[in-house]
C-alpha cells in the first residue's frame, strides 16, 4: 500500500495544488512544501520497509507492477529529499514568474511519475510512468516562454517522443521474445533465449530510449539546452533525478538481460567515455553558469555509464564497479541539487547567468560560498567529500578491468582521470569567477546585497549542502551501508575485500586528477579562454550535433521523404488523372448510349414524324457538323435538286449536334462514375454467372 | 426483452427524424427538446437492449427464399451499438451549442437523428442483405448533412461522397451476390457462411472478397478511395466528429469485419494472396494518412487525415485475421472513436468562437480557450499513444497481435505503426505546442475578447477526457468484451 501511496499521493495532490493556487498563492506554496515533506516521510518509511511488491491487475490493458527493494528504497528517499528541498526553494525563486500554478501542478505530477518509474517492477510499468514523466516535465523547460525556452522545449519534446517510441519498440521486442518484461525474470529468460540477435536489438532500442533521457552521447542534445532555460529548481530535478531515471532503465537491462556480458559492457564503456569526456570539455568551454552545470551533468552521467560498462566487462567480480556506479548516481543527484540551487540564488538576484556579468556576486556571502565550494569540491572528487568515494570505487573498477583486458582499459583509465581533471578545472573556473574575481562595474552593487535570499531558501540550501560532508566523512560506514543496501538491484558479485579509501593507491588517482585540473585551469582557461580578463566562448558555434545533423534530418529529410510519398500518391499526381481518365471513359460510354438513342429519335423524326420547315438559325457556328451539312447541301446543288432554304442540311446537322451535346452533358455530369461502376459490377456478375456457373 | 424491440430502436429515431424534417416546430427550444428526447430515449433503449436482449434473430420480411430482412443483436453488433449509443447523446449536446451559428437547424437535427437509427440498424442487422440495405441508407441519410451549408464546396463534397459511396456499393453488391449464390445467405455466423466452395478454386473467392473489401473500404477510407473524406470536412463539426470519425467510417470498418469474419470466414482467406493485398493497402494507408496529416495546414482536414490513418490501424488488425488482431482492432475502434470525437469537438469549438481554421492561426489560443485546448491536449496525447491514455492500450495490443501473427507483412506493419506514431506526435503535438506556447512574434492582443466554449461544449469535453483516461487505465472490461467477440462467443 505504501508503494502505491508514494506514487499516487503526488499525482492526486497536483490538481489540488492547482485548485488552491487559484485562491491563494501562499496557500499553494505551503501546500506544495507540505506535500514534499509528507512524501519525504513516506519515502523514509519505505526505506525502513525495503521490501514489497504490489500488482495492479487490469490497468492499461495489462497489469502494473510496483516493487520496493534496497536500491529503490534508497533512491526513493533521494528523490523525495530533492523534491522537498526544491519545493522549499521554489516560492522565492518563482516570485516574479508567471504561470506558477502550472509550474506547481506539473511539478507534483512529475514527482508521482518519477516515483512510478523508479518503483516499477517491470519495464512496461516503467515505460508508462516514463512517458508521463517526459510530458509533465515538458512545461518546466518551457516555463519561461522565451524564444530560447521554446526552442529548447521543442528539442526536449522531440527527444522525449522519439526516445519513448524507440524504447517502446525495444520493450515490445522483449515482450514478444521473452514473454514478459518483469525485471526479476529477465535474466533467466534471456539466458534461455536462443535468439540473441533480437535481444541485442531490443537492448539497443531500450538503451536508445532511456539513454536519451539520461543524456548519453549522441542523444545528449537536449540537456545543455533545456537546463539553462528551465527554472533553477526544475533544472536541479531534471539533472539530478530525471537523467537518473534514464540510468535506471539502462541498469534494468544491463544488470539482467546483459548481466556480465562483455560485448554489452564494451558498448556502454565506449559511449560512457565519449559522454564523460565530451561533457567535461563542453562544460569547460561554456561561459554560462547553468549551461556549465548542465554539461557537467552530462559528463557525470558518463562516469556512471563507465561504471555500468565495467560491470559488464568484469563478469562476476564486478562489486566495485557496481558500488561505484550506485554511489556516483546518488552523489551526483546531491551535487547537482546543491549546485543548481546556488545557480538559482545567483539568477534570482541578478536575472543573468553569463559568467562575465555575474562575476564577483559571491564575494562576502559566506553561506553561498561554502555551499558552492562543497558542491564544487565534491563533484571534483576531492578527498573527505562524498564524490571522492564514488570516483575511487569507479577508478578501482577500471583498474581491475585493466588487469584483465590490458591497454585499452588503461586508455579508459586515463580518459577517466582526464575527465576528472577537467571537472575540477571547470568548477574552479566557476568558483573563481563568482567568488574571487571582481566585477569591473557593478561590484559595489553586488557587495551591497546582503539579504540575497529568504529563510526558506536558506534552509533549502543548507539541507542540500549538509549531506555532502556528512556522507564524505562517515564514508566507511554510511556510504558502505548504502552501497550494501542498494546494490541488490545490480545483481553484482560479492565484494572480495574491503576498500581502503585513503590508501595511497587511491589517493594517487585523485592527485593525478587534481594535477591535470590545475594544469588545465592555468594553461587553458586562464590563457586561452580568457581575453582581457573576460571569459570568451571559444567553442565553435557550428559544432552542434543538433544543428548539424538532427534538425536537418528531422525537419527536412523526413518531411521531404514523406512529403514525396504523399505528393507522389497524392490526389494531384495519380488519383486525379486516374479518376479523370475513368470519368472520360465513362462519359464516352454514356455518350455512345445516349447518342445512339438520340440518333434513333432523330431518325424517327426525319422519317415518320417528319417536320416540315426549319427556321433560319440566328447563330450558326463553324462546327464540323455544320460544315458536313454544307457539304451535303453542296452535293445536292451539284446534283441539281431544287431547294427552298439555303442551308438546309447544315442547320439540321448542327441542331443534331447541339442536342447530342446538351443531353450528354446533363447525364454525364453527376452520376456517370457511379453508373459506370454499377455497369462494371453487373458485367462482372453476369460474366461470373454465365461463364463460370 | 424481446428481440422485436430491436426494430423499435431503429425505427424510433428514424421516424422522429422524419417527423422533425416534416413538421415545422416554432421555437429553437422545441427542436432541441424534441431531438434530445428522441436521442436519449433511443440511447437508453439501445443500452437496455445491449444488456438484456437475447441473442435471437427476428425475421421481418422474406423477399425470396434467399433474401430476408433479419435483425439480430450479437456480440459484435452490441459492441458497435454501444459505441454509438454512448457517443451520440454527447454529440447532440455539443451540437446544440455549435449549431447556434448555423442555418436550417431543424432539418439538420432531423437528418442527424435519422442517421442514428440507420447506424443502429447496421449494428443490429442479422444478415448481409439487411446490412447492405442499412449501409446504403446511411449513405443517403448523411448526404444532406454534408451538403448542409449549401456552399459550392459543400455541394461538390456531397457529390464526391455520393459518387464514391455508390461506386463502392456496386462492388459490395457483386460480393454480396457471390456470397448469396454460394449459400451464404443465412444469418451471420462467426467463422464464415460459405457452404459451397466454388470450383475448388480459391482465387474466385478471393477476388470477390477483394471486391467486397474495396467496396466497404470506401467508407473505411482506404487509400485510393479516401478522397471523399477530407472533402466532406466542410460539413458542420458535429457531423465531421460523429459521422466522419465514428458512425459512417466505423460502419465501413464494421462491415469489413462482418465480411471477413462472419461471411467469408478467415479459414478461406488467411494466408491467401488477398490477405497480403488488403493488409498492404491498410499499411500503406496508415503511412499515407499520417504523412498527409503532417503536411496539412487546415486543422479539421489534418484531423481527417489522421482518421484515415487510424481507420487503417483498425483494418490492419482486422486483416491479420487472428484472434488477437481482431481484438486489437475492436479496441482501437472504440478508443479511437472517443479520442477523435474529442479532438474534433475542440477544433469545432475554436472554429465556432473565432472562425480560425488553420493550424498556423492557433498561436496563443490556449490561454483564451483553456478548457477547449486542455481537452485537445488530452486527445493529442492519447492519439500519440502516451500511456496511460486509451490509445496506448489498443496500439500495444495491435503491436503484440502483429508480432504474434507470424505474418512477415505484419512485422512490416508493426514498424509502420511506430513510424506513424512518430508522425502522429509531430502533427498533434505541434498543434498543442502552438496553442499553449506561442512564439514571441504572435500578436496576442488580437485574441482579446475571445470566449471559451460554453457549458454545452465543456460537458462533452469533460466526459470524453475522463473517458479517454479511464478507459485507458481500466481497459480490462473492454478487452474482455473484444476478446469474446474475437473468439466467436
Amino acid at each position: 500500500m505504501l508503494i502505491l501511496f508514494l506514487v499516487l499521493f503526488p499525482l492526486a495532490a497536483a490538481p489540488l495544488s492547482y485548485g488552491i493556487g487559484r485562491r491563494s498563492k501562499r496557500g499553494r506554496d505551503a501546500f506544495a512544501v507540505a506535500v514534499g515533506a509528507l512524501e519525504l516521510g513516506l519515502a523514509l518509511a519505505a526505506f525502513l520497509q525495503r521490501h514489497g511488491q504490489l500488482e495492479l491487475p487490469g490497468l492499461c490493458g495489462q497489469k502494473l507492477l510496483l516493487e520496493l527493494d534496497g536500491f529503490r528504497s534508497v533512491y526513493v528517499c533521494v528523490i523525495a529529499l530533492m523534491w522537498f528541498v526544491t519545493l522549499l526553494f521554489s516560492p522565492e525563486y518563482n516570485l516574479h514568474h508567471h504561470n506558477r500554478n502550472r509550474y506547481y501542478f506539473f511539478n507534483l505530477m512529475t514527482l508521482g511519475a518519477t516515483m512510478g518509474v523508479f518503483l516499477a517492477g517491470d519495464l512496461f510499468t516503467a515505460f508508462v510512468f516514463f512517458e508521463i514523466m517526459s510530458f509533465t516535465s515538458f512545461p518546466w523547460v518551457i516555463q519561461e516562454e522565451t524564444p530560447g525556452a521554446i526552442k529548447a522545449g521543442n528539442t526536449y519534446l522531440a527527444v522525449a517522443v522519439i526516445g519513448g517510441l524507440v524504447a517502446l519498440m525495444g520493450l515490445f521486442l522483449l515482450q514478444t521474445k521473452l514473454g514478459t518484461t518483469q525485471i526479476d525474470a529477465l535474466y533467466a529468460l534471456a539466458a534461455a533465449c536462443e535468439d540473441k540477435g533480437s535481444l541485442y536489438l531490443a537492448g539497443a532500442c531500450v538503451l536508445f530510449g532511456f539513454g536519451a533521457k539520461a543524456g548519453m552521447f549522441p542523444l545528449h542534445i537536449w540537456l545543455p539546452k533545456a537546463h539553462p532555460v528551465a527554472p533553477a529548481p526544475a533544472s536541479a530535478l531534471l539533472s539530478g533525478v530525471l537523467t537518473k531515471s534514464g540510468i535506471w532503465g539502462i541498469l534494468a537491462i544491463s544488470c539482467n538481460i546483459f548481466r556480465a556480458d562483455p560485448a554489452w559492457g564494451t558498448v556502454l564503456l565506449v559511449l560512457g567515455c565519449v559522454t564523460m569526456f565530451l561533457g567535461a570539455l563542453l562544460a569547460l568551454f561554456s561561459v554560462d553558469l547553468k549551461r556549465t552545470l548542465a554539461c557537467s551533468s552530462m559528463s557525470q552521467i558518463g562516469f556512471i555509464l563507465v561504471g555500468i560498462g565495467t560491470m559488464g566487462l568484469l563478469g562476476a567480480e564486478n562489486a566495485l564497479a557496481a558500488r561505484g556506479a550506485l554511489l556516483h548516481m546518488l552523489n551526483h543527484s546531491l551535487f547537482k541539487l546543491l549546485l543548481f540551487l546556488c545557480a538559482g540564488v545567483v539568477y534570482m538576484n541578478l536575472h543573468c547567468l553569463d559568467l562575465n556579468e555575474i562575476r564577483g556576486f559571491g564575494r562576502g556571502k559566506p553561506l553561498l560560498q561554502t555551499a558552492f565550494l562543497l558542491g564544487a569540491l565534491g563533484i571534483g572528487g576531492i578527498p573527505l567529500l562524498n564524490g571522492y568515494i564514488s570516483k575511487t570505487l569507479l577508478h578501482e573498477g577500471i583498474v581491475e578491468a585493466a588487469a584483465e583486458y590490458g591497454w585499452t582499459l588503461k586508455l579508459v583509465e586515463w580518459v577517466f582521470l582526464c575527465s576528472g581533471g577537467l571537472t575540477l578545472a571547470y568548477m574552479t573556473k566557476l568558483y573563481v569567477a563568482i567568488f574571487l574575481e571582481k566585477h569591473p562595474k557593478k561590484q559595489e552593487d553586488y557587495d551591497a546585497r546582503r539579504r540575497y535570499m529568504d529563510p526558506a531558501s536558506t534552509l533549502a540550501l543548507c539541507l542540500a549542502a549538509i549531506p555532502l560532508p556528512v556522507l564524505g566523512l562517515s564514508a566507511s560506514w554510511s556510504m558502505n551501508a548504502l552501497a550494501d543496501i542498494g546494490t541488490d538491484f545490480f545483481h553484482s558479485g560479492a565484494l572480495a575485500h574491503a576498500v581502503h579509501f585513503y590508501a595511497w593507491e587511491n589517493l594517487k588517482g585523485a592527485l593525478i586528477s587534481v594535477a591535470i585540473g590545475a594544469a588545465v585551469y592555468l594553461l587553458i582557461v586562464r590563457k586561452l579562454l580568457m581575453k582581457n580578463g573576460a571569459y570568451r566562448n571559444c567553442w565553435p558555434s557550428r559544432l552542434d550535433l543538433e544543428e548539424l545533423l538532427y534538425r536537418p534530418l528531422l525537419l527536412h529529410g523526413l518531411p521531404a521523404f514523406f512529403g514525396a510519398i504523399a505528393a507522389l500518391f497524392g490526389e494531384n499526381r495519380i488519383l486525379a488523372p486516374l479518376s479523370r481518365a475513368l470519368l472520360r471513359l465513362a462519359s464516352i460510354l454514356v455518350h455512345a448510349v445516349c447518342d445512339l438513342t438520340d440518333a434513333l429519335i432523330l431518325l424517327l423524326r426525319n422519317t415518320v414524324y417528319r417536320t416540315r420547315t426549319l427556321h433560319q438559325e440566328d447563330e450558326v457556328r463553324d462546327t464540323l457538323m455544320y460544315r458536313l451539312g454544307k457539304d451535303v447541301d453542296a452535293i445536292e446543288i451539284r446534283l441539281g435538286r431544287e431547294q427552298k432554304g439555303q442551308t438546309r442540311y447544315a442547320q439540321l446537322f448542327y441542331r443534331a449536334y447541339r442536342t447530342f451535346r446538351e443531353t450528354s452533358i446533363r447525364i454525364t455530369g453527376n452520376l456517370s462514375f457511379a453508373l459506370f461502376m454499377l455497369t462494371a459490377a453487373i458485367c462482372l456478375i453476369f460474366f461470373y454467372i454465365i461463364v463460370l456457373q | 426483452m424481446k428481440p422485436i424491440l430491436l426494430l423499435l430502436a431503429v425505427l424510433l429515431p428514424m421516424s422522429a427524424g422524419v417527423l422533425l424534417c416534416i413538421i415545422k416546430l416554432k421555437t429553437d427550444r422545441a427542436i432541441k427538446a424534441f431531438t434530445a428526447v428522441a436521442t436519449l430515449s433511443t440511447s437508453a433503449l439501445t443500452w437496455a437492449l445491449i444488456l438484456h436482449c437475447p441473442n435471437e434473430s427476428i425475421t421481418l420480411l422474406h423477399f425470396a427464399e434467399r433474401l430476408a430482412v433479419v435483425f439480430r443483436f450479437d456480440a459484435l453488433g452490441r459492441f458497435f451499438a454501444g459505441i454509438l449509443a454512448t457517443l451520440w447523446p454527447i454529440t447532440v449536446l455539443y451540437a446544440f451549442s455549435y449549431m447556434e451559428h448555423e442555418q436550417r437547424r431543424q432539418s439538420f437535427f432531423g437528418f442527424f437523428t435519422i442517421c442514428f437509427g440507420v447506424a443502429l440498424g447496421i449494428s443490429m442487422s442479422g444478415n448481409l442483405f439487411t446490412m447492405y440495405i442499412f449501409y446504403e441508407l446511411l449513405t443517403l441519410a448523411t448526404t444532406p448533412l454534408v451538403i448542409h451549408t449549401l456552399t459550392k464546396k459543400a455541394v461538390n463534397a456531397a457529390k464526391t461522397y455520393l459518387v464514391f459511396s455508390l461506386g463502392g456499393a456496386a462492388f459490395v453488391f457483386a460480393a454480396m451476390i457471390f456470397l448469396i449464390s454460394n449459400g451464404a445467405y443465412g444469418e451471420f455466423h462467426f467463422g464464415g457462411l460459405l457452404t459451397r466452395y466454388p470450383y475448388d478454386n480459391a482465387n474466385i473467392t478471393q477476388i470477390f472478397y477483394l471486391l467486397g473489401f474495396l467496396g466497404f473500404g470506401v467508407k473505411a477510407a482506404i487509400f485510393p478511395l479516401h478522397v471523399w473524406l477530407p472533402r466532406a470536412s466542410v460539413a458542420p463539426t458535429p457531423v465531421t466528429a460523429l459521422l466522419h470519425a465514428v458512425a459512417v467510417v466505423k460502419a465501413g470498418v464494421f462491415a469489413v469485419m462482418r465480411l471477413t469474419y462472419f461471411s467469408f470466414g478467415t479459414a478461406l482467406l488467411k494466408g491467401g494472396w488477398v490477405q497480403s493485398v488488403v493488409m498492404s493497402v491498410a499499411i500503406f494507408t496508415i503511412l499515407f494518412g499520417a504523412s498527409k496529416a503532417v503536411r496539412e495546414p487546415h486543422w479539421k482536414r489534418r484531423l481527417v487525415y489522421s482518421t484515415v490513418a487510424n481507420l487503417s490501424y483498425i483494418l490492419f488488425g482486422v486483416t491479420m485475421m487472428t484472434e488477437a488482431g481482431f481484438t486489437a482492432a475492436l479496441m482501437h475502434m472504440a478508443f479511437h472513436a472517443c479520442v477523435k470525437i474529442l479532438a474534433f469537438f475542440c477544433a469545432g469549438a475554436v472554429l465556432c468562437r473565432t472562425g480560425r481554421e488553420l493550424v498556423t492561426q492557433l498561436d496563443g489560443l490556449g490561454r483564451r480557450m483553456p478548457r477547449s485546448f486542455a481537452a485537445f491536449t488530452v486527445a493529442a496525447l492519447a492519439l500519440t499513444g502516451i500511456p496511460p491514455l486509451n490509445c496506448f492500450v489498443s496500439k500495444w495490443q495491435l503491436l503484440t497481435a502483429a508480432a504474434d501473427s507470424e505474418n512477415p507483412l505484419a512485422y512490416v506493419g508493426a514498424g509502420v505503426l511506430l513510424l506513424a506514431a512518430l508522425l502522429t506526435a509531430i502533427y498533434m503535438l505541434s498543434t498543442v505546442r502552438r496553442a499553449w506556447f506561442p512564439s514571441k512574434e504572435t500578436d496576442l492582443s488580437a485574441l482579446e475578447g475571445i470566449r471559451d466554449a460554453d457549458w454545452r461544449m465543456v460537458v462533452p469535453f469533460v466526459i470524453l477526457s475522463l473517458g479517454v483516461l479511464l478507459t485507458g487505465l481500466f481497459a480490462t472490461p473492454i478487452l474482455h468484451a473484444a476478446q469474446q467477440i474475437a473468439q466467436g462467443r
